[in-house]
């Protein structure tokens, strides 16, 4: 982001921006810089918290009155003070032990997620793949088979995208799917509480992980990075 | 972010040792006048765009547009990772990407006016950056000159 800041100051442009890694951005050094202490996913503080977001971003603004540059300036309030914001993986966890049938689990979710998008004006992360969420068990199949290095012969990959592209595409969706029925059933979970969930009492995440072993089994570097976006 | 004591051993190593480029100074642009009559537009790197627009790949240096009056619901997120926490984006668009508070901040004059389009790049860029500096970045300038942009506010995920 640091880069595209200056390629616009370049070009006529006064950009502010928010840094998310102090020490990057101390190297980047793109014109105007609000560091902030918050958790990677929230750039302005806390979702559905209009005050932090509109002091947050009026901290950046000031900047613009700036103009010895580089500037980088701390924002001084810290939400999540005293908490753990590091945020848990899948290595992290105990994995479940039950075996439960994820396209089961999909199904039992989707009330939830319905409710969800429904109560968000037609909101959702979940669409990346462009596969209808009724027909989600077949993104489960996809996975499924691509784990245990089957032939996959099901309508829902679109075989215009390479494979190990739609299998990540595939896990993006259904992580969208499953933590938004999550939000739906307890909506005051934490995101670490949210993310804990997904990864020690679901069936899907060991299905991930599966997924991501076979994935770096290749020795391919491309396939390692689309692994890594999955689980770890 | 977080400040990188906060973070697991893992993650603060992994980020201490991303290949930014290094820089000895910055550029400026002067702004001709206050914030408060100046057009601004929004930025992302959260790969965020448009649903039914091509999603974002990995280290994909191309843009998209987000026409300004894009309802939230229309908008999705191609950029996912271990890396970050995505239930914030999904509860709340701003987040990440704050669509009404620049709308409040022009009903309050405190900002001029708003872009009729805003821009989203692919996050967790890797070198050479060379499509970003050369290619598309410089595209997004000129356009955002063309619709009277002053100023740029930028975010990441």
């Amino acid at each position: 982001m640091g880069v595209l800041a200056r390629v616009f100051e370049e070009h006529g442009l006064a950009t502010t921006s928010i840094s998310l890694v102090r020490e990057h951005t101390e190297k980047v050094k793109p014109p105007r810089a609000l560091f902030v202490p918050f958790p990677f996913g929230h750039p302005l503080g806390e979702a559905n918290a209009p005050d932090v977001q509109t002091r947050v971003m009026r901290a950046a603004l000031a900047l613009l009155d700036e103009s010895d540059v580089p500037v980088l300036v701390d924002y001084p309030e810290d939400i999540y003070s005293g908490q753990d914001i590091d945020l848990v993986q899948a290595s992290g966890v105990t994995r479940p032990d039950h075996s439960i049938d994820v396209a089961f689990e999909v199904t039992s979710l989707r009330p939830y997620y319905e409710q969800w998008v429904a109560s968000h004006a037609g909101r959702t992360a979940v669409g990346v793949t462009r596969v209808d969420q009724r027909r989600f068990r077949g993104l489960v199949r996809v996975l499924e088979a691509y784990a245990a290095d089957r032939d996959i012969d099901v309508p829902e990959w679109n075989t215009d995208v390479p494979l190990p592209q739609f299998v990540r595409w595939a896990a993006d969706d259904l992580k969208a799917f499953y933590l938004e029925a999550r939000m739906q059933q307890k909506p005051g979970d934490s995101f670490q509480e949210l993310n804990t969930w997904l990864w020690s009492q679901t069936a899907l995440s060991n299905l991930l992980r599966s997924v991501r072993d076979r994935m770096r089994s290749q020795g391919d570097p491309k396939l390692d990075y689309l692994a890594i976006g999955i689980a770890r | 972010m977080p400040r990188l004591d906060r973070l697991s051993e893992l993650q603060r190593k992994a980020s201490l040792a991303y290949p930014c480029l290094l820089n000895d100074s910055a550029p400026f642009t002067h702004m001709a006048r206050p914030l408060s009559a100046a057009r601004l537009a929004l930025v992302t790197t959260a790969g965020i765009h448009v649903r039914g627009d091509a999603p974002f790949t990995g280290r994909d240096q191309s843009f998209r547009v987000i026409p300004a009056e894009t309802p939230p619901a229309d908008i999705v997120q191609s950029h996912a990772s271990i890396g970050f926490d995505r239930t914030a984006f999904q509860r709340d668009i701003n987040v990440v990407f704050p669509m009404d508070r620049v709308h409040e901040l022009v009903e309050r004059r405190e900002l001029g006016s708003l872009s009729p389009k805003y821009y989203s790049f692919m996050g967790a860029q890797y070198p050479p950056y060379d499509g970003l500096q050369q290619d598309t970045g410089p595209q997004v300038a000129r356009q955002l000159r063309a619709d009277g942009v002053e100023v740029v506010f930028l975010t990441g995920t």
